[in-house]
């Protein structure tokens, strides 16, 4: 409850119970005192009067003197309200005069004896109702005892006389509360109300409102005490705070720096002298200049905030959006932050990882790699770079990994970024590469060999044409050069093929119109293919800038790719040849409605030697010589093909927006006549066009 | 700071310190004084009768001092009587001269030491006899008066200028006190009227040296005492404050009388008993020395015709 009361009250209560405390205590102690010395007085005073009425006494005992004796004893007893009563003895210890009314108590007289040695002796007796101090002093003359005198002094009045000065402190007391409660109350409410603004301030500053005014304005202004016009001083202008508080200020007198180093010499000042207070008001200064500067610096921390929140968005949105594996990770190896690339790879949410080390997150073989390289790079303070394949959660793919040290101000590494750039795609395309090269030069080499035996071919096929005219045609000999001949002409025409593919036929170039040329080839082949009801459509354009190309070399590529279409469209299907130009490029293109290559070799079908024909049955040139002849012109080829086993997924990816059918497309591009032929560099590998799509299987 | 002590310390500490040191105050206020009583019954009383003292030779000085004196000086000599004499000698203190004259006339005091004045007083009015007188300290078997002022007085250099002087005695009937010094002052031309008061020192016991002091603060320009006053009073004032201004002469001393009646085997004895103190005894001596006398000597009535004479001549009434 007392820690609930509010601070004047706290102070009042207090005040008053120390002044209680402090008051009955010293009504106690004084009583006590009092008392003592009120009874030691008593007792001086009745020995006193003892000895006193004792000398008094020896004349009139002498003198036999009862009268005298009566009325000093009388005299003692009136004259002093303590002295209960008096009496004399005589050396026998016989009453010779006495105050008490109605006779001498006898037992009285032996109640107190007093030695003739002894100056006096006091004893405290009771008669039951009341206690009294008896002092007995002897009379003595010359050392010879004439007798005794006694004298009772009230106890009950002494304890009367404390009583009334008990009183007397208690009401001191307590009109010594009273004062100091009042003085305590004026001072109490000087002190309360000066802590009550600073709690309302307080209370502002908790609700937000820094702007509070705690400390009274001072009297007189610094500028106006120092007669100084400075504008440029932090402390010209400023009401709110006291120019001690303030860095950098003008005064010649003033010491450069914070409040702590120049308040010494500020103590001095006139300023400091006239303006400064006492505790309270120090405190309530204090309070206003915190709040200024906690104001201050809450505008700086937001403005902090503001930065690091847009540096941490960004960071956030590069560790997001960045296709690599990046992390960050301090010196125990434990991941301070990855990218969402890294958690997609591993397969893992970022708060699984984040504070783990490589030990907990994956196998402890990979796991002592990465450590080892870390340390590595923590040791050397070094980058570190490398390739290597890795596992995620659900394939294997290689990366370029670059570990760079972290460093803190004092250049001490304190963790490893790690970036981790999947390279995969490259390295594929990369043994691609290769392996074309390879191909290539097994090509080459089998065209020199063709080379080599295409006229040893010719002889033979002259040789058995002439033998073909010595025997009749239905004799068993002219039926078997018949086969020579004809197996004499598919080697040629192999031989012929890889030469081709080898580019080591001739070439003759001229402007051609490509519709001319395709008009050519379609009536030779479209006989032929109408007995497979394999329908040829034409949709030439009507006039086409010309080529500048071989037409030969240039009606094989068009034979070979019509040949393809048949081979996969079998029977029963329709093959579209169109026509266009634009862009300064002719475009031919030719369209089956076949099944589509299958994805899996969709990428090797420009390859040499590729074939999915039986042994025997096809070279795998075609479509590798027509690439050849199409790059020899100076143009592109490229596939677009659906796959039967693709065709459910593009339906439902088309929601039914028209027909999705099979079938394989190849568009061929050939710059016209009158535009410069491209850069053969610029022509792209198959493989790597983005346009070469597929190649039918054929 | 005190704060943080005090929020530290919390408000069921310091409510429990008050309260103990509360206990501690009230507990010390507690411990008054508080004495044992003896208990006195105080309900049997019974009233003082003072029964008839028992028989003896009673024996009184003149009470020129206090009792206390008169007791300290006459303690062992009465002591010694009674021993000596095996009379059941006891001191007994009238506290005035008259009442002294009126108990011997009254056969209440036996045996009277007194000055000369009084002897005859007592001699012509109740046939008292003198045994015995007294030798003083300085050898001096007679006795004077002395009349005294302040030492600073410079109005009083002679007897002469004591005319028109207030002049305080100690007694009417005193010998040393009043009437040796007012026959030096007839000597001198001085009567009583001559003053401008006569007074005598108030009271009983002690007149002496109330005389002292009645000079002594003022009171009076000129006392007259008997000779030795002034060694009694050593301790109460500054003896080079007063002046002794002159002397009487001579008169006998004080005197030993016995009362009419008194069986003269008894004042034989009494009267040898006195004049067997030896001061070369050391006993005795000490008796004589604490009466201030020398040594007593046997006397009779006619050497103190003397002092009849200055009665007369002052015409003094001996008989009352």
């Amino acid at each position: 409850m007392i820690r609930r009361m509010r601070f004047r009250t706290k102070i009042y209560c207090s005040i008053i119970a120390l002044l209680l405390l402090f008051g009955v205590s010293l009504a106690v102690v004084i009583s006590r005192i009092a008392t003592r010395s009120l009874l030691e007085e008593n007792k001086k005073r009745g020995a006193v009067s003892a000895l006193n009425l004792a000398a008094r006494v020896t004349e009139p005992m002498l003198g036999r003197d009862f009268l005298t004796m009566k009325n000093l004893v009388d005299e003692l007893t009136r004259s002093s309200p303590d002295v209960s009563y008096g009496f004399v003895l005589d050396r026998a210890g016989v009453p010779l005069v006495h105050t008490f009314q109605g006779g001498f108590p006898v037992a009285l007289a032996h109640a107190n004896e007093v030695a003739d040695d002894e100056s006096f002796r006091v004893r405290l007796l009771t008669d039951g109702s009341s206690r009294f101090y008896d002092i007995a002093a002897p009379v003595l003359v010359s050392g010879d005892r004439l007798g005794t005198v006694r004298i009772g002094m009230s106890r009950e009045k002494v304890s009367a006389t404390l009583n009334e000065l008990l009183g007397a402190i208690l009401l001191t007391t307590a009109l010594g509360v009273g004062i100091a409660a009042l003085v305590g109350t004026g001072l109490a409410r000087t002190v309360t109300r000066r802590v009550a603004l600073l709690r309302r301030s307080a209370e502002e500053i908790i609700k937000g409102n820094l702007d509070v005014a705690t400390a009274p304005r001072p009297a007189h202004m610094c500028w106006e005490l120092m007669d100084c016009d400075r504008s440029e001083c932090p402390a010209h202008g400023d009401e709110r705070r006291r120019c001690w508080y303030l860095a950098g200020t003008l005064c010649p007198l003033c010491v450069e720096g914070e409040y702590a180093k120049k308040i010494e010499s500020c103590r001095k000042c006139k300023v400091f002298q006239t303006n400064s207070g006492d505790e309270l008001q120090d405190l309530a200064e204090y309070f206003d200049v915190m709040a200024l500067a906690l104001g201050d610096r809450m505008r700086a921390l937001e403005a902090a905030e503001q930065r690091l929140g847009r540096q941490q968005q960004v960071f956030r949105t590069i560790l997001e959006v960045t296709p690599d594996i990046v992390c960050l990770q301090d010196r125990e190896s434990r991941y301070q932050a990855v990218s969402k690339a890294f958690c997609r790879f591993f397969g893992k949410q970022e708060e699984e990882i984040l504070g783990r080390t490589d030990f907990d997150l994956f196998h402890s073989q990979a796991a002592r790699k990465n450590r080892e390289e870390d340390l590595l790079v923590m040791q050397e303070a070094r980058p570190l770079q490398m390739e290597k394949r890795v596992t995620g959660a659900q394939e294997q793919r290689w990366f370029h990994v670059v570990k760079t040290p972290v460093f803190d101000e004092q250049r001490n590494v304190i963790g490893v970024l790690c970036n981790e750039r999947d390279i995969t795609d490259f390295k594929e395309l990369q043994e691609r590469i290769a392996e074309s090269q390879k191909l290539e030069s097994i090509g080459q080499l089998a065209a020199g060999i063709a080379h080599e035996i295409n006229t040893p071919l010719g002889i033979i096929l002259g040789y058995v044409q002439l033998m073909l005219e010595d025997f009749p045609e239905d004799s068993r000999e002219h039926q078997d050069l018949r086969l020579m001949e004809k197996h004499c002409r598919v080697c040629r025409k192999i031989v012929a093929d890889l030469l081709r593919f080898s580019r080591h036929t001739e070439s003759i170039k001229e402007p051609l119109d490509l519709n001319e040329v395709l008009a050519q080839v379609l009536a030779l082949v479209e006989h032929s293919f109408s007995l497979d009801r394999v329908l040829l459509e034409r949709d030439f354009a009507d006039s086409l800038p010309l080529v500048h190309g071989d037409r030969e070399k240039l009606e094989q590529v068009f034979m070979n790719l019509l040949n393809n279409a048949y081979q996969a469209i079998g029977s029963n299907g329709r093959i579209r040849v169109t026509t266009d130009s634009g862009n300064g490029q002719v475009r031919v293109i030719i369209a089956d409605d076949g099944p589509g290559i299958p994805p899996e070799i969709r990428g090797r079908i420009f390859d040499p030697f590729f074939t999915t024909k039986g042994i025997g049955q096809g070279t795998g040139l075609g479509l590798s010589v027509t690439f050849g002849i199409v790059k020899d012109h100076g143009g592109t080829i490229e596939v677009e093909t659906l796959h039967e086993s693709e065709l459910e997924e593009a339906r439902a990816a088309t929601a039914g927006n028209g027909q999705k059918s099979t079938g394989a497309t190849f568009i061929c591009r050939f710059p016209i006549h009158s535009a410069a032929p491209p850069d053969d560099t610029a022509v792209p590998h198959p493989a790597q066009s983005n346009r070469v799509r597929d190649k039918s299987p054929q | 700071m005190i704060e943080i002590a005090l929020r530290k310390i919390g408000s069921k500490e310091i409510a429990a310190g008050v309260i103990a040191l509360l206990l501690v105050v009230l507990g010390l206020g507690g411990c008054g004084p508080d004495e044992e009583a003896t208990w006195v019954d105080m309900e049997k009383r019974v009233e003082i009768s003072y029964g008839k003292s028992e028989h003896a030779i009673t024996y009184a000085y003149l009470p020129q001092y206090a009792h206390r004196v008169s007791y300290q000086r006459h303690r062992l000599l009465v002591e010694y009587l009674r021993k000596k004499t095996g009379l059941p000698v006891r001191q007994i203190f009238p506290n005035t001269f008259d009442e002294h004259v009126k108990m011997v006339g009254q056969g209440q005091i036996d045996i009277s030491f007194s000055n000369p004045f009084i002897y005859v007083k007592l001699a012509r009015q109740f046939g008292a006899q003198a045994i015995a007188r007294s030798v003083e300290k300085n050898g001096q078997k007679d006795f004077r008066g002395r009349i005294i002022c302040r030492a600073d007085n410079r109005h009083i250099r002679s007897i002469e200028d004591c005319r028109g002087k207030r002049w305080i005695a100690v007694d009417p009937s005193s010998a040393g006190g009043y009437l040796y010094p007012l026959g030096f002052f007839v000597d001198h031309g001085l009567g009583p009227n001559d003053f401008a008061e006569i007074a005598f020192a108030p009271g009983s016991a002690g007149k002496q040296e109330k005389v002292v002091l009645a000079v002594f603060f003022g009171r009076y320009d000129i006392g007259s005492i008997r000779e030795g006053t002034l060694d009694v009073v050593a301790d109460k004032i500054d003896r080079r404050l007063i002046r002794v201004l002159a002397d009487t002469p001579w008169y006998p001393g004080w005197v030993y009388a016995v009362r009419r009646g008194l069986p003269p085997k008894t004042v034989a004895r009494i009267r040898q008993a006195l004049i067997d103190l030896d001061p070369d005894r050391p006993e005795d001596r000490r008796i004589l020395e604490a009466a201030n006398f020398q040594r007593i000597i046997p006397s009779d009535d006619s050497e103190f015709d003397a002092v009849r004479r200055l009665a007369t001549r002052l015409k003094m009434d001996l008989n009352h």
